[in-house]
């Protein structure tokens, strides 16, 4: 029940991007164009919901014995960097598919701020594992939601007139916070427990 | 003639290669803090001590630096300098430490630090990197600090935590919750880009 | 020749400058790890016994010598909980945590001698949203609790009145109310902890 919380809270009410403003980006540069948004999203949910608990796991069972919890920052981030180098190469070499689809998108990933940060809110909220994934999954989830949708938005005002200052970045990040008040919308639909 | 040039590095981040506005570079780590000074101020400063240090170190090495493990051989340094700052909060300000939480080591992902690295400190010497970095973190710090004293002052009608505005105000919740952050950020880059950009791509 | 020396230049060396980076960023940062690390731990303790003061409603100069003093002078220390004595008598004071919207909140409450008053709530540690939820620790909302008693009822920022009736933080509805609810189990757990019951 906890974890299930977790996981819509993480989509919706907690959204990684429009809460904490983490993989912004990112999100200003590809969310032009839907299809490679589509693409990066789907990427997003993937790393996020393994490197995560990945991480949990190095945490707790390798810095914590060795008391070195304040290493955390660069082992993290080496195993983000490996784990989608790793990837990568598996997807060449086994996916043609999946590779063409994902593949280009994935070495955008290790510097996403979101990523990391999914990582180190686990350490600090103190989930377990079974909950570190669904934080991962959720937020990941989250992530791509609200690229997709703003990849949708943008779309639609590529004939609209902007003021000239606004066009770009400006637009998108009012467009986010709109988004932003809309999803705290959800608030009212997680129940207390 | 070498002095003059220096000058320039400074200036121009502070201006009109201000990371944030042109590049809109790197506000993922700190925008979520925004909502009190105080906490941005600390950051900031966080951020201008790791490009500073970062780019300074990588143009030390550059010559030295294999080009295929580039990317890891920063981000470790990177990190390292994150991991100084971590540790010096955790043990002098226990209590900033405390509420930055999670977002200390989220300077590590920081765009800027990288992009300036990538982009200058590879190809310049140590000092001009320095100094180029050093700056990059000014212009970033007095952008993020101008958001935050619109947000505290009109979400809290407080700035560093000291009551401004009297009790008449009535705080706007919604500056120092989430939307308040874009819509702060998407003025003044409308503001800026509509008057000093502006001037400055006409002259 | 060149056979080797590029396959030096293209393997070994990389090898090898990674692992001389990657070694004096551990050395350096643990080093500076260890010297402040006494410094973590005094700080540690000294947010707890503050904390302890805080809920029992001292006067204490906050540095961590005052903190250190005001603590070794009123505040004995039982089995799962703490007294304070002073000019008011006792007061009980009692460690508690719960669920927070994104972790767990573990707040010291102080009880006068009938152990439903409270004399004071304060924040141990807590992971809500910074400048959101977080605002808990801020003293406003936690002054609010003293001399008053359990259950509370969370309203709208700035119109409380009635007695049972605490300030809510605006936009962070739901730790206030996680906070209401770690606040109602303490009457229960103060008379487990203290009357053994």
């Amino acid at each position: 029940m906890h974890n299930f919380a977790i996981f819509f809270a993480s989509i919706f009410t907690g959204n990684i991007l429009l809460t904490t403003y983490l993989g912004m980006c990112s999100f200003l540069s590809v969310s032009k164009e839907l299809k490679t948004s589509l693409g990066l999203g789907a990427a997003v949910v993937f790393v996020m919901a393994t490197t995560t608990p990945l991480n949990w796991m190095v945490y707790q069972w390798l810095l914590i014995p060795f008391g070195l919890e304040y290493l955390r920052f660069i082992v993290f981030i080496i195993v983000i960097a490996a784990f989608v180098q790793l990837t990568e190469m598996a997807l060449e070499r086994y996916s043609e598919g999946l590779y063409q689809a994902l593949g280009i998108f994935l070495p955008l990933i290790t510097v996403n701020c979101a990523i990391l940060g999914a990582s180190l809110f686990m350490v600090i909220r103190e989930y377990t594992l079974a909950t570190s994934f669904f934080f991962g999954l959720g937020s990941g989830i989250g992530w791509a939601l609200a690229i997709v949708a703003m990849a949708g938005i943008r779309q639609k005002l590529k004939s609209a007139k902007i003021p000239p200052g606004l066009e770009g970045p400006g637009i998108t990040l009012v467009i986010a916070g709109f988004m932003a008040m809309a999803f705290m919308g959800f608030s009212g639909m997680i129940a207390l427990t | 003639m070498a002095k003059s040039k220096l000058r320039k590095t400074f200036v121009e981040p502070l201006g009109k290669n201000n990371p944030v506005f042109v590049q809109i570079l790197g506000i993922c780590s700190t925008l979520a803090v925004t909502n009190k000074v105080q906490n941005t101020m600390v950051m900031t400063l966080g951020v201008t001590f790791t490009t500073a240090l970062s780019s300074w170190t990588i143009s030390l090495l550059r010559n030295h630096i294999p080009s295929r493990i580039r990317m890891m051989v920063e981000t470790m340094i990177i990190a390292a300098f994150v991991i100084i700052v971590d540790i010096v909060l955790k043990a002098f300000y226990p209590e900033m430490w405390k509420q930055l939480g999670p977002y200390v080591g989220l300077i590590i992902t920081n765009c800027i630090i990288m992009g300036r690295v990538e982009a200058f400190a590879l190809n310049n010497k140590p000092l001009p990197s320095l100094v180029d970095g050093f700056a990059s973190g000014l212009g970033y710090t007095y952008v993020l600090l101008s958001i935050a004293v619109v947000r505290e002052l009109l979400g809290s009608g407080s700035i560093w935590g000291i009551r401004i505005l009297g009790s008449w105000w009535t705080n706007w919740s919604i500056m120092i919750m989430p939307p308040g952050g874009f819509f702060v950020l998407a003025i003044i880059i409308w503001v800026i880009r509509e008057t000093v950009m502006k001037e400055e791509s006409h002259a | 020749m060149s056979v080797q020396r590029s396959f030096y230049k293209d393997r070994i060396y990389p090898l090898i400058f990674m692992f001389v980076t990657t070694l004096l960023c551990i050395l350096l940062t643990s080093g500076l790890h260890l010297l402040t690390l006494d410094r973590a731990e005094a700080n540690e303790l000294s947010f707890a016994r503050r904390a302890i003061l805080q809920a029992a409603d001292l006067d204490f100069t906050n540095t961590t010598d005052g903190i250190e003093r005001a603590y070794r002078m009123q505040i004995g220390e039982e089995a799962g909980f703490y007294t304070a004595t002073g000019t008011f008598g006792t007061r009980y004071i009692i460690p508690l945590d719960g669920p927070g919207l994104w972790g767990t909140i573990t707040i010291m409450v102080g009880l006068e001698e009938d152990l439903e008053t409270f004399s004071g709530v304060a924040i141990v540690s807590q992971n809500e949203t910074p400048g959101l939820g977080a605002r808990i620790e801020e003293s406003w909302f936690t002054d609010q609790f003293k001399g008053k008693r359990a259950p509370f009822i969370m309203v709208e920022e700035g119109t409380s009145s009635a007695p049972q009736e605490v300030d809510a933080i605006t936009g962070a509805t739901r730790t206030s109310e996680y906070f209401k609810n770690l606040t109602a189990r303490v009457p229960g757990e103060a008379q487990r902890l203290i009357r053994g019951e």
